[in-house]
């Protein structure tokens, strides 16, 4: 039995780049209000299924649900409540203000920099100092701490997370776990996160899953 | 040698003069040059994304036509055109041999292909995490569009460069189908050739720097535009 309200439902869902399957999930839920930490090797399906969470990729089988949406909701719609930080973030070539503002500038939001300030400080960078900067200013620290913040400032639905402390030292790891947890405890912003980091993802989520060959191994709950 | 110094002096007196042939010259070439740039940008980059951006059969075999089209002789162009735009002409309705707009049709032709081949490979060489990047911060599918080709920004520019010194540049188009006429569709490039088989070496000088000056001006503007925007 599926409970409701779910926050994700997948069933049947296959994906296959030339013929060769990457990922296959028969069925599986995620529920509401979640931390989810997600492990596994290399080449396990971790990010592809993330980029299908993400409503950036079709499964070429099945279907994912996403809460009560139907068939004809689209994709859009869905992009504008969940979204995606990956293993190594671009960031458009613009300052760190306009890299943080544009997703509530296509929102047409109001108060954008007071937002993006408010977003600079929950990654432990100081407006004073980064609001200005251009895009190529920045350290491989700093750089990810700006995606970070240019998803935290949507407020969103679920953030979905792709190896977030792979590149990064002990002080900006410890920033990007105290901003997602803040995201989550304020907003309720839901987090999966993918990472090899057991540790760190033991020390963030409250359920976990484990992926190998395209496959759900060992989950903490019943999916 | 003495006849060229003979001719630079003439041609400094000729433009701190204010003489009305030279500046009507410099006059045309500056509107012509800038609808047709305009012209050519708005067509061109809009054409270079569909080219270098998405996938449809035959994508291949038109990067080859447009490619090809870089080499355009621009007297070829000129003829075309002439052929269009004269009385017997499909456009011949229009009146527009021998003006200014008819001028600025040749040139958009000659543009456009310099435009959508480069827009198109500063969009072929984008950073593949670009396009996941604005739809999961929420951007639709126009938005991606403006959002992408602003991330190519500084190599359209250079395009764009590249696109305006050929167009101001040009002489074919400009004689064929603007006639050469004084006052009306004389451009810089027009009348150089024509004070030079006069042997007016002063006025062919004065309008070769002003061209030069353009050009400069023309590329200084961008490269601050290109600073701006970084």
């Amino acid at each position: 039995m599926i409970p409701v309200p779910f926050l994700y439902l997948l069933q049947n869902v296959m994906v296959q780049y030339a013929g060769q399957t990457v990922l296959h999930i028969p069925s599986m839920h995620i529920p509401e209000n979640i931390i989810l930490g997600i492990s596994g090797h290399n080449g396990s399906g971790k990010s592809t299924l993330l980029r299908l969470l993400a409503f950036l990729e079709h499964p070429t089988q099945g279907r994912v649900r996403f809460r009560q949406a139907t068939e004809n909701t689209s994709r859009e719609f869905l992009r504008r409540r969940i979204t995606l930080l990956a293993q190594s973030p671009y960031l458009l070539k613009r300052s760190v203000l306009g890299n943080v503002a544009y997703g509530l500038k296509i929102r047409k939001e109001k108060q954008v920099e007071e937002k993006v300030s408010e977003a600079l400080d929950m990654v432990g960078l100081s407006p004073a100092r980064f609001l200005r900067r251009k895009w190529h200013q920045l350290s491989g620290g700093e750089r990810q701490r700006v995606a970070l913040a240019s998803r935290l400032v949507l407020r969103p639905d679920v953030l979905l997370l792709d190896e977030p402390t792979s590149n990064l030292d002990q002080e900006s790891t410890f920033l990007t776990r105290q901003a997602v947890l803040q995201a989550h405890e304020h907003w309720g912003t839901n987090l999966i996160m993918v990472s090899h980091d057991l540790e760190w993802l033991a020390q963030v989520s409250q359920t976990t899953l484990s992926m190998h060959k395209g496959r759900i191994q060992e989950s903490s709950y019943d999916i | 040698m003495e006849y060229l110094w003979q001719g630079l002096f003439q041609a400094l007196e000729l433009l701190v003069s204010g003489d009305g042939q030279t500046f009507s010259a410099i006059w045309v070439t500056l509107r012509v040059s800038t609808m047709s740039i305009t012209g050519t940008l708005l067509i061109g980059i809009p054409l270079g994304f569909v080219l270098g951006y998405q996938s449809f059969p035959g994508k291949k075999g038109l990067r080859l036509i447009v490619d090809t089209l870089l080499s355009f002789p621009t007297v070829v162009i000129g003829l075309l055109v002439y052929a269009m735009v004269s009385r017997q002409g499909p456009l011949g309705d229009f009146g527009l041999l021998f003006t200014v707009p008819g001028i600025a049709i040749g040139q958009i032709i000659l543009g456009l292909p310099i435009i959508i081949a480069l827009t198109a490979s500063a969009l072929e060489h984008i950073d593949e995490r670009l396009r996941h990047t604005l739809l999961t911060l929420g951007a639709d599918k126009r938005q991606v569009m403006l959002s992408t080709v602003w991330e190519a920004r500084y190599p359209i520019l250079a395009a764009a460069v590249t696109a305006y010194g050929r167009i101001v540049s040009e002489v074919g188009i400009s004689m064929m189908v603007g006639g050469n006429i004084k006052w009306h569709t004389r451009t810089i490039t027009t009348a150089i050739a024509l004070e030079t088989n006069k042997g007016q070496f002063g006025m062919g000088i004065a309008l070769g720097l002003v061209l030069l000056a353009i050009a400069f001006a023309v590329n200084l503007l961008l490269h601050v535009l290109g600073q701006k925007t970084g």
